[in-house]
C-alpha cells in the first residue's frame, strides 16, 4: 500500500513538473486585487451613484470565475491597513478573509509595514499563502518568489514593493530592513529562475507608471500585476512585451486575465475588470461571516472607555477662537513630534467631547479625517504668514481658523486681512522673522488644505529627495503616514487616563 | 516631489497621494459634482492612490 502511495506521489509530481509540450497550449486564469485597505463592506465613494465593493461579493465572484480552470488569485499589496475594519485588528481580519478566499500570493505593500515588523511577522505566520517581497532585506518571513505548478505549466511569481516604503511609514516600522532597487532585484530573479518556470509574473506594489517603466526596462517579464497607484486598468496595458494590469482599489473591482500559453510564451490573452456590486445572493457566505464577525467586534471596541475628560472639551468654537480641545490636540501633536510649536486648522475638529467617560468613538467623531502628523522647519516670517492666513477670514466661522500650541499671538480684527497679527511669542520669546522653528501640523495643511499655502510653498522650495532610499530633506523633520492623528490622540488618552485642558490666552483678539 | 494636476505643477512630500495633489491644486471639491481623476493614459485612479514624481493627472 505504501509503495503504491509513493508511486502515485511521484507520478503526480512528474506530471506537475513537465513543461508545456511544444505545440501544446495551456490555459491560465489570473484573478487579482490590490489596495483593499480593509474596505470590507460595500460603500459609496465620493461622486458614485451607487454602492460598490463588499469583499464578500468579490469573493463570490472569485468562486464563480475559478470553476473548471487553472487559476491564480493574487494580491498586489496594502491589504491589511486603512479602514477601521483592518486597523482595529492590525490586519488580522484581512489575513483571515484572504485565507478563506485561498489567495495564492500577496506582495507586501508599504502599508503592510505600518504596524511595525513584529506585527507583520505575526500576520505572515497566520497567512496560509506566501507573502512576497524580493527586494526587502532583513525579514526572512517575506519570500522573494513562489513557483506554482499546474499540469504542463510552471508559473514563477516574484514580488517587489516600492523603495519609498521607509519614507511612507514611520522609520520605527522598518528598523533593520533594506529596500533594494526593484528593477535590479527582478532582473536578478528572472535570471536565477529561468530554468525553473515557463511564465514569469511580477507581483508589484510600485504604482502603475513604475510598472510600465519596469516592463520596458527589465526584459523577460510576461505579466506585471500591480498595486499602489489604485489604477483602474480596464484592459491590460502592453509595455514592451509585458502585460501590465491593476484592479483599482477597495474591493471595488476584481481583475481577470486569461492567458493561453504555448512554448513558454503567451500566445493569446484577454483581460478585463469585473466591477463589484453588492447584489443579493452574490456573496460568499463564509467570507460574509468573517466580515460580520469583525464588524461586531469593531462596534464593541469603539464603545470601549479609554479615559475620562475632567471638563467639557469645546469643539464647537474651533472655527472662531481658541478652545480647550484645540489646545489639547495641538499639545498632543507638539509633544508627539517634538516640535517647538503646532498649528492646525480648526475645521479639522468636528465636534467636542463632553465631560465624563471618553470612548474611542468620541475621538473618532471629533477627528474624523485621515490626517497624519508632519513637522517641518519654518522661518518666523512663514509662521506669521500661516497665522495671518488663519485669521484672514473672520466675521464668520472658517475652517482655516488656527488652533495652536507652543506659541501665543494677538490679532486685530480692525486691520485688513494679511496684516492682522500683532505680537507672536514662541518658545518663550518674540518671533524672530529669520530664525527657523520646528512647526508641527498635519498632511492636509502641508498639501495646502484650507488655503494654507505657506506649508506647500515651504516644501516646494525644499531640497528634498532620496539618498540611499531615505528621505533627504532640509525642511521635513517628522513625517508619520502610518498613524492617523485621532489614533495618536487615543493613545495619549489611554496613557494619561484623566484629561483636562483650558483656554489660556494663546490666541487673543485685540482692538 | 512634483506632480502635475491638469497641467499645473504642485509640490508634495514623497508618500502623499492623489487626494493631496487635488488639495494642493484646489480641485478636490470638484469630485462631488461627479468628476473623476485620470492618469496620463486615461485610466481612472483612486484618491488614495500613490503618486510618482512628475506624474500627470487630470480631473474631468
Amino acid at each position: 500500500m505504501k509503495r503504491i502511495k509513493v508511486i502515485i506521489f511521484f507520478l503526480v509530481w512528474a506530471l506537475l513538473s513537465i513543461p508545456a509540450a511544444d505545440g501544446g497550449q495551456t490555459e491560465l486564469r489570473i484573478l487579482y486585487v490590490n489596495d483593499f485597505h480593509g474596505f470590507a463592506e460595500p460603500h459609496q465613494p465620493v461622486g458614485a451613484v451607487e454602492p460598490l465593493g463588499g469583499v464578500a461579493y468579490l469573493a463570490g465572484k472569485v468562486d464563480r470565475l475559478r470553476r473548471g480552470r487553472p487559476t491564480l488569485l493574487l494580491a498586489g499589496g496594502d491589504m491589511t491597513q486603512g479602514n477601521n475594519w483592518a486597523n482595529f485588528f492590525k490586519g488580522a481580519s484581512s489575513i483571515e478573509l484572504m485565507n478563506a478566499m485561498k489567495f495564492d500570493a500577496l506582495v507586501v505593500g508599504n502599508h503592510e509595514f505600518d504596524y511595525g515588523v513584529g506585527v507583520l511577522k505575526k500576520r505572515i505566520s497566520q497567512a496560509r499563502f506566501p507573502v512576497l517581497g524580493a527586494n526587502v532585506q532583513g525579514l526572512s518571513a517575506v519570500k522573494p518568489y513562489v513557483i506554482k505548478k499546474f499540469p504542463g505549466l510552471r508559473v514563477a511569481i516574484i514580488g517587489v514593493v516600492t523603495q519609498d516604503t521607509p519614507v511612507t511609514t514611520h522609520p520605527r516600522n522598518v528598523v533593520g530592513l533594506k529596500f533594494l532597487n526593484p528593477d535590479d532585484t527582478v532582473a536578478g530573479y528572472l535570471e536565477k529562475l529561468k530554468n525553473q518556470a515557463d511564465i514569469f509574473i511580477v507581483l508589484t506594489h510600485l504604482g502603475h507608471p513604475v510598472d510600465r517603466m519596469m516592463a520596458v526596462k527589465v526584459k523577460g517579464i510576461d505579466v506585471i500585476v500591480g498595486g499602489h497607484s489604485h489604477t483602474k486598468v480596464m484592459k491590460p496595458a502592453v509595455a514592451g512585451n509585458t502585460l501590465v494590469v491593476q484592479a483599482w482599489e477597495h474591493a471595488k473591482a476584481l481583475g481577470v486575465l486569461d492567458l493561453t500559453i504555448q512554448d513558454r510564451k503567451i500566445v493569446k490573452y484577454d483581460g478585463y475588470l469585473e466591477e463589484i456590486k453588492p447584489v443579493p445572493g452574490g456573496e460568499n457566505p463564509a467570507v460574509q461571516k468573517i466580515v460580520a464577525k469583525y464588524e461586531g467586534q469593531l462596534d464593541r471596541l469603539v464603545n470601549v472607555a479609554i479615559g475620562e475628560a475632567e471638563v467639557d472639551l469645546d469643539g464647537q468654537h474651533v472655527r472662531t477662537r481658541e478652545t480647550n480641545l484645540g489646545n489639547l490636540i495641538t499639545d498632543i501633536i507638539r509633544e508627539t513630534t517634538g516640535a517647538t510649536a503646532a498649528i492646525i486648522n480648526g475645521g479639522g475638529i468636528r465636534t467636542g467631547i463632553p465631560k465624563g467617560v471618553v470612548k474611542i468613538k468620541d475621538v473618532y467623531t471629533a477627528l474624523p479625517f485621515d490626517n497624519y502628523l508632519v513637522s517641518l522647519r519654518l522661518t518666523g516670517r512663514e509662521i506669521r504668514e500661516a497665522l495671518e492666513h488663519g485669521v484672514s477670514s473672520l466675521g464668520e466661522p472658517a475652517g482655516r481658523f488656527p488652533q495652536v500650541s507652543g506659541l501665543r499671538f494677538t490679532y486685530s480684527l480692525s486691520a485688513p486681512a494679511g496684516s492682522r497679527v500683532r505680537e507672536v511669542i514662541i518658545g518663550g520669546g518674540p518671533l524672530d522673522p529669520v530664525k527657523e522653528y520646528a512647526v508641527a501640523t498635519h498632511d492636509f495643511l502641508i498639501a495646502g488644505g484650507d488655503g494654507y499655502k505657506v506649508f506647500s510653498r515651504a516644501i516646494n522650495t525644499d531640497n528634498h529627495g532620496h539618498l540611499g532610499g531615505l528621505l533627504k530633506s532640509d525642511r521635513i523633520i517628522y513625517n508619520d503616514a502610518s498613524r492617523w492623528l485621532r489614533d495618536v490622540v487615543i493613545q495619549y488618552i489611554q496613557t494619561n487616563k484623566k484629561i483636562t485642558a483650558r483656554v489660556e490666552g494663546r490666541i487673543q483678539e485685540i482692538l | 516631489m512634483q506632480v502635475y494636476v491638469n497641467g499645473h505643477p504642485v509640490a508634495l512630500l514623497v508618500g502623499m497621494t492623489v487626494k493631496h495633489a487635488l488639495i494642493a491644486a484646489g480641485v478636490l471639491e470638484e469630485l462631488a459634482s461627479g468628476k473623476q481623476v485620470f492618469d496620463e493614459w486615461g485610466q481612472e485612479i483612486g484618491l488614495a492612490g500613490a503618486l510618482t514624481a512628475e506624474m500627470k493627472i487630470f480631473v474631468r
